[in-house]
């Protein structure tokens, strides 16, 4: 702990005191109790949760509601109540763990479509999670971004599930373009599967920003592009080399070594506490260009351009002001 | 002015015969015919009914003299079982809908033809848009043997229309079908004592009411489009949510053991999955509906999951309504 994390550290919120063991007992006798006296285990669950401090009896209370199947999702399978469930894994990692220090998020629109363009690294979509937890905890009217993800990860068992619930969908143009016509907050990370590729040496040094297709979204439905710097992700899985035997086995499009994967397992997939810092830039207008702007190819390569610039200028700015990376 | 003259094929189906009925009532529908093998379960008065296999060449005979105007092609089986074995219901389909339009090449007053297909066509893949639209049906590669067959259906019914440019015909991709009616696939799945689902996967499914489903063939008839238009109703359910719904236990399998599980429990006299069904179960799939409420205009009267709440409630008597003809 040095003087200078004490001057950095986020505000924090002020929080319930540690649970006390007695009510973990108290929690697990009453719902044996009920277990016993021939209660489901839904009602059981929901009559034991008095026992436990609040946050914790709100959690095992929605809990026990999706376990009756009554709980509400959309059509992309985005569901709120799975969201507050994980928000205090969510919240520790933010407040704690990656210590986030987020900017400029009033920039982000609070109505109506946009689309967020961060830069990305690391396996699993933290940083677009994250994204997520600035907005909710900090702009003045929370939203919950959906997110575009490397198309593999919906292959693979758990993960499917648990990244729709977060409101993530596959990385398909025709989804982004829906959300954005029903007026979502969409991000994505033009640099896909080379960002979550790059070697350590290459951190926060942005990749290609593809054919510019995010681009063209913007420009056919009118959306602002928000450019979004993303500093600190880049460390949690620190690459170092790759197995491509592998990789092709499990038809991953690559198969990361780092300091602690696969050495110690599924631990491995635990990410480093990294610093982070999440700037929001200005957002970028399209509504003003014509019709036809979007079969401009020079114009589109143009703006891609100008927020691959834009992202990676803020990029290099917040690494300074975050200072090292990990203390 | 004459009125219609409508062929129905597959009369015999729940929603062939709901369909001639409604026809019937129709004062501006002249001649109802209906092509089948099996007899309609409801009384039906005044359809003539033609017993004839759609496989059989005979049609090209039966057919021509009716001079019927519109086609309403019914008979594409969607699942295996019911005593059709896996080829047969391949003959049905393929062969079935060839004799079909070649017999209807001998039929000049032929107008309309609406099919029923599936959106079967589209697959249930990992890496699809959520919302398949019309024109996506080559993103990825055919698969089952089901989605082979409709494909060459459509394949098939575009040369036809081609080659017929005074003939409209309607290609609908029908989700798979829910309702107390109808005897489907996802039907006898969530019938079944436990349903089996493939462990870490919780796919989106979109169904399709059979109320819907009817209204949808009827408005097609009544404003036929050309081209393919998706017929679903609005939104998705998620599996497991769905089978909660049906008040079933799921049965979560890791995906090597989901095979033969229920290849066992086939043997032992359940529901069979189709290959794609079982593909269904794991990725799911949902389409776009736009063309069907702004074209043919006709919006589903429900979402994919008050279909579900609503067969379950039937199912369970927690949920009292007139029959579908009663309302209509």
């Amino acid at each position: 702990m040095s003087a200078q994390q004490a001057r950095t550290a986020p505000p924090r919120r002020p929080h319930d005191p540690p649970p006390r063991v007695g009510s973990a007992i108290s929690f697990m006798r009453r719902l044996r109790e009920g277990l016993d006296a021939g209660l489901e285990l839904p009602e059981a669950l929901g009559r034991s949760a008095a026992a436990l401090p609040r946050e914790g009896a709100d959690v095992v209370r929605l809990a026990v509601k999706r376990l009756e199947g009554d709980y509400t999702d959309d059509e992309w399978g985005y569901d709120e109540g799975f969201v507050d469930i994980v928000e205090p894994l969510f919240g520790f990692l933010y407040d704690r763990w990656w210590r986030v220090q987020a900017e400029g998020v009033r920039r982000v629109p609070s109505h109506g479509r946009a689309l967020l363009v961060a830069n990305h690294a690391g396996i699993l979509p933290w940083d677009a999670t994250m994204m997520a937890m600035a907005l909710l905890r900090e702009h003045p009217l929370p939203r919950h971004p959906r997110f575009l993800v490397l198309d593999w990860a919906f292959e693979l068992p758990w993960a499917s599930t648990s990244i729709r619930r977060l409101g993530g969908v596959v990385a398909s143009p025709y989804n982004a373009l829906r959300l954005l016509e029903q007026d979502e907050l969409v991000a994505v990370f033009p640099e896909g599967a080379k960002g979550t590729g790059k070697h350590f040496r290459d951190r926060y040094r942005l990749q290609r920003f593809g054919r510019g297709g995010f681009v063209e979204l913007a420009l056919r439905t009118g959306a602002p592009i928000v450019p979004v710097a993303v500093v600190g992700s880049e460390e949690i899985y620190p690459k170092l080399g790759e197995i491509p035997a592998l990789a092709r086995l499990i038809g991953a499009p690559f198969f990361p070594v780092t300091p602690t994967f696969p050495w110690l397992g599924p631990l491995g997939a635990v990410p480093l506490p990294s610093k982070w810092r999440i700037e929001f830039c200005d957002p970028i207008e399209t509504a003003g260009y014509p019709p036809g702007a979007v079969d401009d190819r020079a114009l589109v390569f143009e703006l891609s351009e100008r927020v691959r610039e834009t992202v990676q200028q803020a990029v290099y700015a917040n690494l300074v002001k975050r200072g090292s990376a990990f203390v | 002015m004459p009125g219609r003259r409508v062929l129905i094929t597959g009369v015999g189906s729940h929603l062939g015969a709901e369909l001639a009925a409604r026809l019937e009532r129709d004062a501006g529908v002249e001649l109802v015919a209906g092509l089948d093998t099996r007899s309609p379960r409801i009384g039906l008065e005044r359809t003539q009914l033609i017993e004839a296999d759609i496989r059989n060449p005979v049609i090209a005979r039966l057919i021509p003299p009716l001079e019927v105007d519109t086609v309403v092609h019914n008979q594409i089986v969607r699942q295996p079982g019911g005593g059709l074995s896996p080829q047969a219901m391949h003959d049905v389909n393929v062969i079935g809908s060839l004799q079909l339009l070649a017999a209807l090449e001998k039929a000049p007053s032929v107008r309309t033809i609406i099919v029923r297909g599936s959106a079967g066509i589209y697959g249930a893949e990992p890496h699809a848009p959520q919302f398949f639209t019309e024109e996506m049906t080559r993103l990825f590669p055919l698969r089952s043997r089901f989605q082979r067959d409709v494909a060459e259906i459509e394949n098939y019914f575009e040369t036809y229309s081609r080659r017929h440019p005074d003939v409209v015909c309607t290609m609908l991709r029908y989700q798979p079908a829910i309702g107390p009616g109808v005897d489907s696939q996802i039907t006898r799945y969530l019938s079944l004592p436990a349903c089996p689902t493939y462990l870490g996967f919780d796919p989106r499914i979109q169904v399709v009411h059979e109320r819907d489903g009817l209204d949808a063939l009827a408005a097609a008839v009544a404003r036929p489009v050309r081209g393919a238009v998706n017929v679903a109703s609005p939104g998705t359910i998620g599996l497991g949510r769905m089978i909660r719904v049906a008040r079933r236990p799921p049965l979560p399998l890791a995906g090597p053991a989901f095979g033969p599980v229920t290849s066992a429990a086939r043997r032992a006299g359940m529901a069979p999955l189709s290959e794609d069904f079982r593909r269904l179960l794991r990725y799911g799939r949902g389409v776009d509906t736009t063309r069907l409420v702004r074209e043919v205009g006709f919006t589903p009267s429900f979402s994919t999951e008050a279909a579900v709440h609503d067969w379950a409630g039937i199912r369970a008597g927690t949920v009292v309504r007139p029959p579908a003809r009663a309302a209509a």
